[in-house]
């Protein structure tokens, strides 16, 4: 398999996953303030975005498994950085919660925190290692 | 690792695409390779090898104190 047919495929459940991500996470809001759904319910209609985070994470293992060995190790590398800002924020404002009562961070956040950085490293590492995108 | 991949695709008149192409990896990957800033697997070595029908001794050199460089 190339490259691009491996991209191709990842951006095949990528896209999906994200539109069924934004309209799950929207009505899930949606059934809570303006229609006062019931925590059961609200839980029902959280499966939506999870469920598409499960299926986007499941995407980017196949994606890594199918691009060639050194775009690979590019991934992987941005992954580890990306995991250790995620890792070094949830625990570092955690510590900074229990032990200075710093106002409460909703976990929420992490994974738009894991994406930001990980899209930053991988465009670095791509750019210095990799001799651009061309 | 240096290496003579970029001599031997140039006697060739290949592009660093077309080389990529017939190893069935990225541009980018070639570029790196070429570069020094990325050592090939044994099977990516042992394929470049056979493509430029030369043993993986006589392109790529081993150089022990550039070793875990990252």
């Amino acid at each position: 398999m190339t490259n691009e047919q491996a991209t191709r495929r990842y951006f095949m459940i990528f896209v999906p996953s994200m539109i069924a991500y934004a309209a799950g996470l929207l009505s899930t809001q949606w059934g809570a303030v303006h229609m006062g759904l019931q925590p059961t319910a609200l839980y029902a209609l959280a499966a939506v975005p999870i469920a598409a985070i499960l299926s986007i994470f499941w995407a980017h293992w196949r994606f890594i498994k199918e691009i060639d060995e050194f775009l690979r190790m590019i991934q992987i590398k941005a992954i580890l950085f990306a995991m250790s800002c995620v890792m070094v924020a949830a625990s570092g404002w955690g510590t900074l919660e229990i032990l200075a009562d710093a106002p409460k961070f909703k976990v929420f956040w992490l994974l738009p925190m894991f994406w930001v950085s990980f899209a930053a490293s991988a465009v670095f590492l791509t750019k210095r290692d990799g001799g651009g995108f061309r | 690792m240096k290496n003579k991949l970029k001599a031997l695709r140039a006697e060739r008149n290949w592009s660093q695409a077309e080389l990529g192409a017939k190893l069935d990896v990225s541009r980018q990957s070639v570029n790196a390779i070429e570069a020094g800033r990325y050592d090939p697997s044994l099977p990516l070595a042992f394929k470049i090898a056979r493509l430029f029908q030369q043993s993986i001794e006589d392109i790529f050199e081993y150089e022990p104190h550039l070793d875990g460089m990252v």
